[in-house]
């Protein structure tokens, strides 16, 4: 390993690990804002509605009380607080009492990532390699690959969604509107779930993927497009290097911006899926929020956020390694200026 | 004037202003002109489109097309106070650091860079749950205060650039004070690049807002095109069929979303002409 | 022998809107062996143009418009692609471009580039043959041999430079075209430059070389002949003494004139601009397209200049020696 990689990598072990702190501290501070005692608030609502026994109500607002540390002041709730994230306790849900929000939230992630990452792989794939094909094409090819992708790239994820939703589910019916699987089945590696899990998995997937896609083609082409009117390209086929070679050329270069490119993008990605599994009923970790922030689940939500910041900070730092692998910059030794 | 001619040389710049012209004279003299109360139950529930209802009503027994107008103009106003305040504070944050330099500008963007890391979404949402009374005002101000990181990171790219130009040396020679001659000096360079900024940010801003109302967090007490997707999606309005409910707001953010992209798109070809085919 | 000739060649730009630039617009002109051609000019006279055409590298929107391009007696732009491609380019004609600095492909070491281009002409040579030539020509040419092991930006400008050199001659072309190889060094660097030039010339690597350049001192140390050129067309054309020391185009005296580095023998002239600006290419005017701005013009100029032969030296001009 170079010392410039070495450097490269500190440097970013650094960042990260500030990024990360920060968020937890945003995490811990911002829903505090918010007026009163949410453990009373809670507990109280839930007995108007006359579902609980007041003995139960006490036992809520002491494990409310435990969990947040509500009687101490705010520098020892936050050192509880950040102790508990170290140990993966991320408190009691108000909603599903007393089912722990990490339980929850550990059963709901599959489902996400089972979206997220073949999404990301694949729309990233697909579409680098339309927008360097078209930007090679030029022409006809390229005007409606370029226009279909702006178009494709500048519909939100959940917009598409629920056109998908409505059109192939409710409409044409040829798949199912909600759900992860068939009401009834359980979970387990047998075909015939594999299959319905499948058969409900398609149309979450489509809405994340063809957005993607759109998106990425739309970069790769301005790059392709860019490069190809490099010096060195033109010095390459002025020595007469074969096109092919040339084209090849272009490529490698091209991906190293979108790589980046990649890294910026989790973010939105992720508040899109948020709302898609919304669309869906999909029991990924957005609904889960969806339904946290209309119950006013508070450690729920807290939870959450947690999750897809943790989610989306180590997925750009893996990112940023792999750009440091295959950035020639930082990846070659200096060898000192010849 | 050439500006303009060249503006309108584009397909792509010239279609995306046509849209977004539209769905601003809708959204502006829509509820200007309307006389109706948007949040009155006028009719029964998911009743579909007719002559009186010409987009049928939703859940409440609404108007749809008057939601649609009001819901219009709030998504238009958090999305353009939200994106100026952005941009507005992007530009400010990012012409100080790139002026500056020394330890300004390590300062500033080192908090630039690390709001960037720390996903949006998360600082959205965690704001919009903390504050619980939340107006189109606070909406734009909450999305205005979050978005303006990569605005500023890439202003001062800019400015750190523009920092050694010659003309600027005269201009510091003549006295003009620092932050002035940034503003007077540097920025007709920057003009074209913060304009792009901008569409870029009121575009951000207009989805943001649509995915929190969209997840329950938007305003509390008004409408918007994000209100009108959440209750569609509450009360299965997709799927019952209801395709009155939510397909006009979807439309509506759909097309706006790519008129202001398409714009977007037009104006990078024109100031970036290395795009440009050969 | 001539080595690469143009006859009253035509290279047009047709630009987006659809217009036409006549960047080279009736260029007749021969290359040598053993000779050094300069081609003087200001920027926009089509220098850059010509060099494309002269190396065969014609990328659109520019296009051949008229004439012909022969190197050793073949029109070359009847040839199919292909053979232009590994026949010519690089082995028969080689280029060194403006703006060497940038012509190297930054994630790429200079060994692999290196090895992909010998490859290309030679199939048949291995990795490891083509490396081993490329190393004997560096020390040759007394370069490091690290430099092959080297990313571009690891190397400092002039060094890219004669890299660039280096590699452009690996083949050894008959015909080396070098758009402004100085213009963004310094000057110990254009003199290595020049050097590296001249020894190359000297051991018959290449055979003979054009070198493009606003820069007519410069053409002093280094040209046999000198071209001038001006709005897409050549002015004058002969011996580098003779047009440096004795021009006979009003442009040519002018271009002499506005030098400002005092080399010998240029001290005792004066220093002038020229005034006013080079015609619009895409719609030049007829006749003398210098008229404009000539000192000497008069109503002959109205009509094309014919070419005046006198003895190494052409003048496309109605008063030749006019502005001696």
């Amino acid at each position: 390993m170079s010392s410039h990689f070495r450097r490269y990598l500190a440097q970013k072990v650094v960042w990260y690990a500030l990024a990360f702190f920060l968020a937890l501290s945003l995490n811990f501070f911002l829903p505090r804002l918010i007026p009163g005692n949410p453990a009373s608030q809670i507990v109280s609502a839930l007995g108007q509605q006359g579902m609980v026994s007041s003995q139960a109500m006490k036992k809520m607002y002491e494990q409310y009380m435990q969990d947040f540390g509500l009687d101490q002041p705010l520098y020892k709730q936050y050192f509880q607080y950040l102790g508990n994230v170290a140990t993966l306790d991320l408190g009691t849900s108000f909603m599903q009492f007393p089912r722990r929000v990490s339980d929850l939230i550990g059963k709901a992630l599959p489902y996400t990532l089972a979206i997220q990452i073949p999404g990301i792989i694949v729309g990233w794939i697909i579409g680098n390699l339309l927008g360097a094909y078209a930007a090679y094409k030029g022409g006809k090819t390229d005007a409606v690959a370029f226009t279909g992708s702006l178009f494709l790239s500048s519909i939100p994820f959940y917009c598409f969604a629920i056109i998908l939703v409505y059109t192939l589910a409710v409409y044409f019916k040829v798949f199912p509107a909600a759900g992860a699987y068939k009401f009834g089945l359980m979970p387990s590696w047998t075909f015939p779930f594999v299959q319905d899990f499948l058969r409900h998995w398609i149309l979450p997937f489509l809405s994340m993927v063809l957005i993607i896609i759109g998106g990425q083609a739309i970069g790769m082409r301005e790059m392709a497009i860019y490069e190809l009117g490099t010096d060195y390209v033109n010095y390459a086929k002025g020595l007469g290097v074969h096109d092919r070679k040339v084209v090849g050329y272009v490529f490698r270069n091209a991906m190293l911006p979108q790589v980046t490119g990649l890294a910026l993008s989790f973010g939105t990605m992720i508040g899109g899926q948020l709302i898609v599994e919304s669309v869906f009923s999909y029991p990924g970790v957005g609904s889960l929020l969806f339904t946290a922030i209309r119950q006013n689940d508070y450690p729920m939500i807290q939870g959450v956020t947690l999750i897809i910041t943790v989610t989306v900070l180590a997925a750009n730092f893996l990112v940023e390694l792999l750009y440091g692998i295959i950035d020639p910059r930082i990846r070659a030794s200096q060898t000192g200026e010849l | 004037m050439t500006i303009i001619r060249t503006f309108l040389h584009s397909g792509r710049f010239v279609a995306g202003f046509l849209i977004l012209l539209a769905v601003l004279i809708f959204g502006i003299l829509g509820p200007t002109l309307s006389s109706k109360d948007p949040l009155e139950m006028a009719g029964s529930i998911y009743q579909k489109p007719d002559d009186k209802f010409l987009l049928g009503t939703d859940n409440f027994g609404r108007d749809v097309l008057t939601e649609l107008k009001f819901g219009t103009r709030t998504s238009l106003t958090v999305g353009l106070l939200g994106g100026v305040m952005a941009t507005a504070i992007g530009l400010s944050v990012g012409t100080l650091a790139g002026f500056r330099g020394g330890w300004v500008e390590e300062l500033l963007m080192g908090l630039t860079n690390v709001l960037i890391t720390i996903p949006t979404i998360v600082i959205l949402i965690l704001l919009s749950v903390a504050i619980t009374v939340r107006s189109a005002w606070v909406m734009s101000l909450i999305i205005g205060v979050t978005a303006w990181p990569w605005t500023a990171r890439a202003v001062r790219a800019q400015t750190s650039s523009l920092r050694t130009r010659p003309h600027l040396d005269i201009a510091r020679l003549s006295g003009s004070s620092g932050f002035a001659m940034a503003i007077i000096d540097v920025l007709p360079y920057m003009a074209s690049y913060v304009f792009m900024a901008l569409i870029l940010q009121v575009s951000s801003a207009i989805l943001s807002e649509a995915t929190l109302s969209m997840l329950g967090l938007g305003p509390t007490n008004t409408i918007s095109l994000g209100v009108m997707l959440n209750w569609a999606l509450l009360w299965e309005s997709v799927r019952t069929g209801a395709w009155w409910a939510f397909l006009p707001p979807v439309v509506m953010l759909s097309v706006t979303s790519f008129a202001l992209l398409a714009m977007n798109s037009g104006m990078d070809e024109i100031f970036n002409p290395r795009l440009r085919r050969r | 022998m001539e080595l690469l000739t143009l006859a009253d060649v035509k290279a047009y730009y047709r630009t987006p809107s659809g217009q036409i630039v006549r960047a080279v617009d009736g260029v007749t002109l021969s290359i040598n062996e053993g000779e050094v051609l300069g081609i003087a000019g200001e920027s926009g006279c089509g220098k850059t143009t010509l060099a494309q055409v002269l190396a065969l590298n014609m990328q659109p929107p520019l296009y051949l418009a008229g004439g012909e391009v022969l190197a050793d007696g073949v029109d070359v732009q009847k040839l199919p692609p292909e053979v232009k491609r590994r026949e010519y380019r690089g082995k028969y004609i080689s280029v060194v471009p403006q703006g060497a600095m940038s012509a190297l492909n930054p994630s790429l070491r200079i060994r692999q580039f290196v090895a992909d281009l010998m490859r290309e002409h030679y199939s048949d040579l291995t990795k490891r043959d083509a490396l081993d030539r490329a190393e004997q020509r560096l020390r040759a040419l007394d370069l490091p041999v690290r430099v092959l092991d080297a990313y571009p930006h690891q190397l400092s400008g002039g060094m890219k430079q004669r890299t660039v050199i280096a590699i452009s001659t690996l083949l050894d072309p008959k015909v080396l075209i070098c758009d402004e190889p100085t213009s963004a060094l310094d000057v110990s660097s254009q003199r290595s430059v020049l050097e590296l030039l001249r020894w190359l010339m000297k051991e018959k690597i290449i055979r003979s070389c054009v070198f493009v350049t606003h820069e007519l001192p410069l053409l002093y140390q280094i040209a046999d002949r000198v071209a001038v050129m001006y709005a897409g067309r050549i002015a004058e054309v002969g011996g580098a003494e003779e047009i440096i020391f004795r021009p006979q185009h009003p442009y040519s005296t002018a271009l002499v004139g506005a030098v400002l580095v005092p080399e010998k023998g240029m001290k005792e002239r004066r220093v002038e601009g020229i005034p006013g600006a080079p015609p619009d290419l895409r719609t030049p005017p007829t006749g003398c397209r210098f008229a404009a701005r000539c000192r000497f013009v008069d109503e002959q100029c109205k009509a094309d200049p014919v070419e005046r032969t006198s003895g190494t030296r052409q003048v496309w001009c109605w008063k030749p020696g006019a502005s001696a």
